[in-house]
């Protein structure tokens, strides 16, 4: 937002209009950013489910019913389309079961389209799941290095980043005691400390998560603008609008599966609310 | 050909992680235990323990120095075993991170085996002491243990690829396979020799790519004889087909693991 970065300023100029894009099957509301590559490309994605009327999931029930091991197709995204520029933070809303989160899990490649193309630059990370790995009986120390480990960091770049990743979780002396000592709140700090410090170049965050106090709260909010403004891209999905509006570059609202408003995070959710509360 | 290479290379861009789940479910299993660590050596011995009481004072078994003569390959038999039954969990057992975080699938399976085949590989150092206490070793003959060793790595990760990535879509496989791998035990020369073994049931065993694998070790250990490594060629190819196989059915049924599990 301070133009930090090139490309985000960019953007914001060419999406600063908002742009209705109903059937997602058309461009891309904005046109490519200047220099370089999207950060996230999705090209007319299309994600079904398999819903089982009666799944049969053991083998036996796989033999004795194998006639009947039919589904129906939910198609959860309909052909959705949308690119983020590097350093851009966007930010998408929806009502539950719109598709938002099935969005967030095509990003990170832990689902695949059944059609279109997604694009990610960079390193991904995820503020999805915490504490990933995270084994009781070992020292919260030895946990920050398999956490982060699953992120896809080296020993290497944890080393670099363990007294950065210790300082922001506040745990102190508690962090060479087994983790299975430690409250909710501390164990969800330390998580979250290894998630915002892997620097990825892509960072998803599904809902922000209630950790710790509100203090702790806080240094997150600050932690993520922190995150932003050295030109991490960002996609957040969320319920809190006032977030959003407060934190995001830009706005996607999904309904049914389609993008319904892709621009400034205060015309979408004025537009969003207006929609669902009259 | 260039997207079976990708994902090899992607998997070696997370040797990291291998390496700590790895350590993590070594150390962490016997973490909180007084002993702690020196349980991995404990156990064996003390199970061996119990082998040579039977075997000497309960079931007298003819063959000299049954315990072993057991030994030395039902070690070798636990690490692909415990892979293959632990492994068809691999997947299924993690959901919580396989549908909420990236990070190449395979690992998985991968961490398993690497798991029980380094466990082995600590068993071996109480085989080797105890060998040697016993019988004495020819350390000259140590090295043929080497590529039956590799070779019984790939078999295993092989096949664990492939039963850790069916069980997320058929459960049941982690019964079928506990029952299959018990089977496979009294196919295979663990607990008596290939020369004990009716003619007729031969070609089953020499069928069985653990025949070989489990026959160095015996000689190397037990015998002290030079082994036959011929064999092992066929069981090499078999963990290698096998290998290629499951890396290629992992790929496929990976996409759909988050919406499975």
């Amino acid at each position: 937002m301070d133009g930090i970065d090139k490309n985000s300023e960019e953007r914001k100029t060419t999406t600063g209009k908002p742009a209705v894009e109903k059937p997602a099957t058309e461009k891309p509301a904005a046109g490519k950013p200047v220099s370089g590559k999207p950060a996230i490309s999705v090209k007319n994605v299309v994600k079904e489910f398999r819903l089982y009327s009666d799944k049969a999931s053991t083998f036996k029930e796989k033999v004795i019913f194998f006639w009947r091991n039919k589904y129906k197709g939910l198609a959860v995204l309909k052909g959705v389309s949308f690119d983020v520029a590097k350093g851009e933070a966007v930010g998408i809303i929806g009502k539950n079961g719109s598709g938002k989160s099935t969005t967030l899990k095509l990003l990170s490649r832990i689902m695949y389209p059944n059609s279109g193309t997604i694009e990610v630059n960079g390193r991904v990370s995820g503020l999805i799941e915490l504490g990933a790995g995270f084994h009781p009986d070992m020292t919260g120390r030895e946990n920050i290095y398999i956490n982060a480990s699953i992120f896809g960091l080296t020993k290497k770049e944890i080393d670099k980043r363990l007294q950065q990743i210790i300082d922001f979780s506040e745990l102190g002396d508690f962090i060479n005691s087994p983790v299975r000592t430690y409250s909710s709140g501390m164990y969800m700090r330390l998580g979250f400390s290894v998630a915002v410090n892997v620097e990825p170049d892509v960072l998803l965050v599904d809902e922000i998560l209630a950790v710790g106090d509100t203090a702790f709260q806080a240094k997150c909010i600050n932690r993520l603008k922190e995150i932003k403004s050295r030109g991490t891209t960002i996609v957040i999905v969320a319920h809190a609008l006032g977030m959003i509006e407060q934190f995001c570059d830009r706005c996607i609202w999904i309904k049914d599966g389609l993008i319904e408003r892709d621009g400034e995070p205060r015309d979408v959710i004025r537009a969003y609310t207006d929609c669902y509360m009259g | 050909m260039s997207k079976p290479f990708a994902s090899v290379v992607e998997i070696y861009k997370y040797r990291d992680m291998l390496r700590n789940m790895v350590h993590r479910d070594l150390r962490g299993r016997y973490k909180a235990s007084f002993l702690g660590f020196a349980w991995t050596f404990l156990n064996p011995l003390l199970q061996l323990l119990v082998y040579t009481i039977v075997f000497s004072y309960v079931l007298r078994s003819g063959i000299e120095r049954y315990y072993l003569f057991l030994f030395v390959a039902l070690i070798p038999w636990i690490a692909i075993s415990t892979s293959i039954t632990d492994g068809s969990m691999a997947v299924v057992g993690q959901s919580s991170m396989v549908t909420k975080i990236y990070f190449p699938r395979r690992i998985l399976p991968i961490i398993t085996v690497t798991t029980c085949f380094v466990n082995m590989l600590l068993c071996m150092i109480v085989v080797l002491v105890v060998a040697q206490f016993a019988i004495g070793l020819d350390f000259l003959l140590l090295p043929y243990l080497v590529p039956a060793f590799i070779a019984e790595y790939i078999l295993a990760l092989g096949m664990t690829l492939i039963v850790s990535s069916v069980t997320v879509y058929v459960r049941d496989f982690q019964h079928i396979m506990g029952v299959l791998v018990m089977a496979w035990q009294f196919l295979s020369p663990v607990m008596y020799s290939i020369e004990s073994v009716p003619p007729k049931m031969k070609v089953v065993f020499s069928l069985n790519p653990m025949t070989s694998i489990l026959s160095i070790f015996r000689s190397v250990l037990y015998y002290k004889k030079t082994p036959d490594m011929k064999f092992l060629l066929y069981s090499l190819g078999l963990g290698v087909f096998f290998l290629v196989l499951g890396w290629a059915v992992f790929g496929r049924l990976e996409k759909r693991f988050a919406e499975e599990l």
